[in-house]
This record gives C-alpha cells, sequence and structure tokens, in this order.
C-alpha cells in the first residue's frame, strides 16, 4: 500500500521538479511557434490581404494549390535542396571528418587539422545574405569564375552560371553544400573525438586499410551523429530560404524557386496572404512528417545498436 | 524600378528595424514632435532637397522636434500596411505609388484623404491633372481616378543613356527611329561591342521590352492595361518580346543578361564597356557622380511617343496622424519653387520647377526630357504596377525570352494568365 502512495507522489514529484526548466521553452513555443501557426492554418482557409477582413474560402486555397505547377516546381527543387544541404554535406563531411582526424591530425599535427577544420566552417558564421552577394559576384557572368576561366583559355567552360535554367539549380546546390559542409564536419569530428581509439588501432594491427576502418569503425560508430545531422540538415533544406532569395530570387523563370520563397512571394507581393499560408501549412506538414520519419528511424536503429 | 535596392533593403530591413527602436529619431509622441519618414537616400536628389525642407520647416517651427526616420524601399513594399495599421504610423511618410501599395492601403482606409487639403492648397494647380493619376485611387485601389490620397514631387521615366566618346569614335548620332537605332547598334555589333548593357536578373530587362511593347501601344492601351479594364491586348508585348529575341540574336543585347543584376548593368555602363543602358533616371545621380573618364547623356527611346515613366513615389498622411497640419506645410515645402531647384540641381526630375532655375546639367537634361513626355501624354507608367505580384512574373518571363527558353508567344501566353486572373479578381 505504502509502494503504491509512494510510487505516483514520487513520479509527481520528479514531473514538478523538472516543470520550471520545461517552461520557459514551453512558452517560447507557444508564443513563438504554435500560435502563430494555428492562426496561420486559419488563415490559410481564407482570402485576405493582409489588411481588412479575411474571408472564409474554405478549401479553395487548397484545392488551387494543387493545381499550381510553380508550387509542385517548388517541392522538386527541395529534393535538390535536400540534396545539396543534408546528402552531400553529411557523406562529404563523414568523408573529409575521417580524413582530417586519422590522415592530416596524425601526420602534420592538431593545428593544420583543426586549421582546416575553421576553413570548412567559416561559411557557417558568416551571414547568408552576405555569402549570397559574394556567390552572386563569383557565378556572374562578369565575375570573378568566368574571368579565371577565360583568363585559363578555358572559354568552353565559362557559363552564364545562375542566368542559365541548365546550371542556376546546380550552382545554387553547390553554395548550399559549401554554406552546409563545416556544420557536418565539426559535429563528425567532434564525434570521432568520442570513439575509442582502440578500436582503430586493433584494426590496423589486423591489416585493415583504411577505406574498411571507415567503412566498419568510423560509419557505425558515428551513426548517433550522422542521425542528428541528417535530421536538422534536411529540415534546413524543406525551409530553406535566404541563398534562393539572394542568389536568384526564385530565377530564371522559377528553375530555382522553393516552398518558402514561393510563400514569401504571395505573402508580400501578391498580398494573397491565404494563398501563402495554404502553402506554408503544407510545406510545414511535410517537414513534420518527414521529422517524424527520421526520428522513428533513428529510434529503431538504436534500439538495434542497443 | 526602385527594385535595385532590393538587396539592399533587405539587409538594411533588420538594421533599420532595429535603429528604429533604439531611438535614432524615436522621440515621445508628445504634441510638438513631427514624425516623418521617406526611404530615399541622403545623397539622393530627393534626400538632398527633402532635408533641406525639414531645415526649412524647423526654422518656421522652433519649437517642434521633427523625428525623422530612414526607412527603405522594400520595408514599406513589405510591411507598409501593416505600419498603417499600427498605432506606430508617422504623421508624413513617403509611400509606394500603384495599386498594390498605395492603392490597397487607401482601399482599406489607412491614408486621409488629401481632395480638399490639395484644392485649399493650391497643389492641384501645381500639379497636372496627369501628373495627379497616381495620386487618386477608387475604392478597388485603383489608380487613376477617386479622391487625391497622396502627393508626388518629382518624376522619373525610361530612356537610353549612352556613352558621347564611344559613339563619337565611330562616328554616330543619336537615332531618331527605331531604324536608325537598330544601324547604330549594327555599328558596334560589327566592332565585337554589345550595344545594350541590360540585366535580366532584374528589373531593367522588363524596361527595355517594354520600351518596345510602348512603340506599338495608344494611349488607350496604356490607360487599359493599367487601371486592369480588359483582359490584355497582348499585340504591343509580342511585338516587343519578337523583337527583343530578335536584338538577342543580332547580338545587341546579351544571352548572359539573364544572369546579371542591375548593379552590373550599371558598372558595365560606368566602366566604358557598354556604349549603352536602358534604364531609369534613378541612375542620373550615380552616373554624375561615378563617370569621370567619358562624356554621356540621355535620350528619349527612339520613335517611341509614350515610355515607361510616371510620377515619382507620394506624400501620403497615414489616417492616424496626429499632426496633419504640419504634413501639410512640409509638403508646401518640397512644392516649393526653391525646393523643387534644389531637387533638379540635385541631379533629381522636379515635377514643379521653374526650367530658369535648373543649372545643373545632369538635372536638366532629364527634366527637359520628363517635360517632353509629360507634354505628349508619353508617360506609360511601369510594366508590373496592373497587379500585385506582377513584377516577378515579368521579371521571370523576360528573363526565360532573353534566355530563349521561351517563345514570344509563350511569353504573352504566360503573362496573360496572371493578367488576365487579377483583371477579373478586380472586377
Amino acid at each position: 500500500m505504502a509502494s503504491t502512495v509512494d510510487r505516483p507522489s514520487g513520479r509527481a514529484g520528479l514531473n514538478l521538479g523538472y516543470l520550471p526548466y520545461l517552461l520557459p521553452g514551453a512558452i517560447g513555443f507557444f508564443v513563438v511557434v504554435l500560435i502563430p501557426f494555428l492562426m496561420n492554418i486559419a488563415v490559410s482557409f481564407t482570402r485576405w490581404k493582409g489588411i481588412g477582413v479575411p474571408k472564409f474560402i474554405g478549401l479553395e486555397n487548397y484545392l488551387k494549390l494543387f493545381q499550381d505547377k510553380t508550387f509542385w516546381a517548388a517541392f522538386e527543387h527541395s529534393v535538390a535542396c535536400v540534396i545539396a544541404m543534408a546528402l552531400i554535406p553529411t557523406a562529404l563531411g563523414l568523408f573529409l571528418g575521417a580524413v582530417l582526424f586519422d590522415y592530416i591530425g596524425p601526420r602534420f599535427g592538431p593545428r593544420a587539422s583543426s586549421g582546416l577544420r575553421a576553413a570548412f566552417y567559416l561559411p557557417q558564421i558568416l551571414p547568408v545574405a552576405v555569402a549570397g552577394v559574394l556567390w552572386g559576384w563569383i557565378l556572374s557572368p562578369i565575375g570573378v569564375l568566368n574571368t579565371i576561366l577565360d583568363g585559363l583559355g578555358l572559354h568552353a567552360l565559362s557559363q552564364n552560371w545562375l542566368g542559365d535554367p541548365a546550371t542556376a539549380l546546380l550552382a545554387v546546390m553547390f553554395v548550399m553544400v559549401w554554406l552546409q559542409l563545416g556544420y557536418a564536419l565539426v559535429v563528425f569530428m567532434a564525434g570521432l573525438a568520442r570513439v575509442d581509439p582502440a578500436l582503430y588501432e586493433a584494426a590496423e594491427l589486423d591489416g585493415a586499410p583504411w577505406l574498411s576502418r571507415f567503412r566498419h569503425i568510423t560509419i557505425p560508430m558515428l551513426k548517433p551523429e550522422i542521425f542528428v545531422v541528417g535530421l536538422t540538415t534536411t529540415i534546413a533544406a524543406l525551409k530553406v530560404f535566404a541563398p534562393v532569395y539572394v542568389l536568384t530570387s526564385g530565377g530564371p523563370d522559377n528553375a530555382t524557386t522553393v516552398p518558402s520563397y514561393f510563400a514569401y512571394y504571395h505573402f508580400f507581393t501578391t498580398n494573397r496572404v491565404g494563398y501563402g499560408a495554404a502553402i506554408t501549412t503544407v510545406q510545414t506538414l511535410i517537414t513534420i512528417v518527414l521529422g517524424l520519419v527520421f526520428l522513428r528511424v533513428q529510434r529503431k536503429q538504436t534500439e538495434g545498436a542497443n | 524600378m526602385i527594385a535595385k535596392k532590393r538587396l539592399t533593403a533587405a539587409l538594411a530591413l533588420s538594421l533599420a528595424l532595429a535603429a528604429g527602436s533604439h531611438g535614432v529619431a524615436r522621440a515621445d509622441d508628445s504634441d510638438k514632435t513631427f514624425k516623418i519618414w521617406w526611404y530615399e537616400t541622403p545623397d539622393s536628389a530627393m534626400g538632398i532637397a527633402w532635408n533641406k525642407a525639414i531645415e526649412e520647416f524647423k526654422a518656421k517651427h522652433p519649437d517642434v522636434t521633427i523625428a525623422f526616420e530612414q526607412k527603405s524601399w522594400d520595408q514599406i513594399e513589405k510591411a507598409g500596411s501593416l505600419i498603417l495599421n499600427s498605432g506606430e504610423a508617422p504623421d508624413l511618410l513617403e509611400y509606394n505609388k500603384g495599386n498594390a501599395i498605395a492603392g490597397l492601403a487607401a482601399s482599406q482606409g489607412l491614408l486621409t484623404d488629401l481632395t480638399d487639403v490639395a484644392a485649399e492648397r493650391g497643389w492641384d494647380k501645381t500639379l497636372t491633372s496627369s501628373e495627379l493619376l497616381l495620386s487618386r485611387y477608387d475604392d478597388r485601389g485603383i489608380f487613376g481616378t477617386g479622391p487625391i490620397w497622396g502627393i508626388p514631387d518629382y518624376g522619373e521615366f525610361v530612356a537610353v543613356y549612352y556613352n558621347k566618346n564611344m559613339f563619337k569614335d565611330l562616328g554616330l548620332e543619336v537615332p531618331k527611329t527605331l531604324a536608325e537605332f537598330e544601324k547604330v547598334m549594327d555599328a558596334f555589333v560589327a566592332k565585337g561591342i554589345t550595344p545594350i548593357a541590360t540585366a535580366a536578373n532584374d528589373y531593367p530587362a522588363q524596361h527595355l521590352l517594354t520600351e518596345l511593347a510602348l512603340s506599338k501601344a495608344t494611349p488607350e492601351w496604356v490607360q487599359s492595361y493599367q487601371g486592369l479594364k480588359a483582359p490584355l491586348d497582348p499585340a504591343p508585348y509580342l511585338y516587343g518580346a519578337q523583337t527583343l529575341q530578335d536584338w538577342v540574336k543580332k547580338g545587341y543585347v546579351s544571352k548572359d543578361a539573364t544572369g546579371l543584376k542591375a548593379t552590373d548593368m550599371e558598372t558595365l555602363f560606368e566602366t566604358g564597356k557598354a556604349p549603352m543602358v536602358v534604364s531609369g533616371t534613378w541612375f542620373g545621380g550615380g552616373f554624375k557622380s561615378k563617370i569621370k573618364d567619358f562624356e554621356w547623356g540621355q535620350f528619349l527611346f527612339p520613335g517611341n511617343t509614350i515610355s515607361s515613366g510616371s510620377t515619382g513615389n507620394i506624400w501620403v498622411v497615414p489616417k492616424s496622424a496626429k499632426h496633419k497640419d504640419w504634413a501639410y506645410e512640409f509638403i508646401d515645402i518640397t512644392l516649393s519653387k526653391d525646393n523643387q531647384a534644389l531637387l533638379g540641381n540635385s541631379g533629381g526630375v522636379p515635377v514643379a520647377a521653374d526650367p530658369a532655375s535648373l543649372t545643373d546639367p545632369v538635372g536638366l537634361m532629364m527634366t527637359e526630357n520628363f517635360k517632353v513626355l509629360a507634354d505628349r501624354n508619353g508617360l506609360g507608367f511601369y510594366p508590373d504596377w496592373p497587379a500585385p505580384g506582377f513584377y516577378e512574373v515579368m521579371l521571370q518571363k523576360t528573363q526565360a525570352l532573353i534566355g530563349g527558353t521561351i517563345t514570344p508567344e509563350e511569353f504573352v501566353e504566360q503573362i496573360s494568365g496572371p493578367y488576365n486572373e487579377a483583371q477579373a479578381e478586380a472586377n
């Protein structure tokens, strides 16, 4: 009897003990995320110019949205963004992290390794707007890259990088990789520091080449980091806005439009606030679903590992 | 037209918002504080003239504190109506003309109706009826008719800027007709020079296209187009689109323009790499101060009666303004002969200056060209005005046209869609 009474009161005590720590975050979440999101959902069922009285129109915005080619094209570009901001930086970050940790560090000293790590991380501390302006100068038809290529006699390689639909999305993707790589690299290098060096030594003594060690030790040991980086960068890719805004404004001819930019366009330039709200609602739902899938897979993997 | 400021404006937006709350000019709302906002930079002709107007106002009202805040064009474009709808609106502000911004605010009752004040103070005499077109918005927010909601005090238009030295080197004269214009361009192409620098990753390319379209337009077409009076009559745009693609093929305009911004275009002209640019009078001041190595001039688009152009952005008095009388007095000062002369002599285009008082060659040249256009009812406004968001549509489609990824027929079809939709919604 005593124990049954003790246990719930103990649990309640524990919950209450956590409460003050959860409170600031919860208030922030309610005020900054949840309430505006609910309002956004409400607005998505209306026709509204941003001022005046919104007019309820039911599912009209959603029906229109599903027939809007630009909207679907924007989601196709989101897939490209996931490749550029999540897949490539994760894979490349893992590889470069291992190279810096296993090869550069021991051979050229920790300074060389951390110097390079900082260099890869640099784009992360630069404001995206500034980075975008710089890359705009580099990738302009009269910009630095083409000038260098022309100077080297490689005229055939110089391109209208951001102005040609064939290259614009690739160019924006390249800048995204450049922006995101440092983040993945730094997390993976921190993860590598946690791995027991004895594992590598044993494998090395057994004659395992570097690639085998990378495949059989580094990748499995870094699974938690890979999931965290994968999840955060995928979410960042699904809501990406700034690089597209500063580099191409979604052009040429919508070749680089992404959902966030498309929503922004309707919110602020066409004054179709209800339609913009419908876009962001769908975008948020997709992001939440993908996030949950990620977390689920991660949990399964961790459970499997245990 | 003003979108060249877009990027810097985006950066400035957060700074300006932060500055606003730090109290640069955030005096209290006491009875003796007159709040004014505008977004013209301090070194622009308008900035110079209006700062002088502040001095004059202060001299007349030594007991009044002026709370001035420098805003960005983009800030008003994106958040103007929210500001007017809040308790934070100033007593007087420069506001973006056009249906999407000023029209929307007027139709939602956020602005003061200035019709009676304009008659009382004679603004409707100082400005011609065509100069007041963008001041009037009807209850749907469409310009041209209805009460006066704002007052312009400068003008702007699109024309051809040219490098006089490069023209002289090839023995070329200023062209008067489109055929002569093409001959001039042929001469440059023969020398391996792309005659017109433009930027299609930004607004200038749509202005060039519009000049070509307007060569086939009548004033009735302009009115109907800008006033959303009927579904789009695409004939002028089809001609413009065909000619522009033709010009790309002939080498008059580079396909690389699709990757260029307005500032790139500006640089190409200022560094003497391009003999001509087709763009607005807002470049005049910059060219005046930056070009030292050659002589340059401006001529109206050859063969056109109508060009893109209009009176500038407008002074509006928010409905909730606390000191409307001071706002009217300030507008009076900016429309005075002295202040208008200062605007012109600073490289701008005044609407109410005495021509004899203009001594600056750049201001004089542009003011004269503006007068030519205004006198022949040749101000065609801007292509993106009819509907909110039409700017993006025109930009993207002109870019695709120059890049050669759509045909002139597809261009017309793709701009007609959103236009006709907006037209149906408005009516």
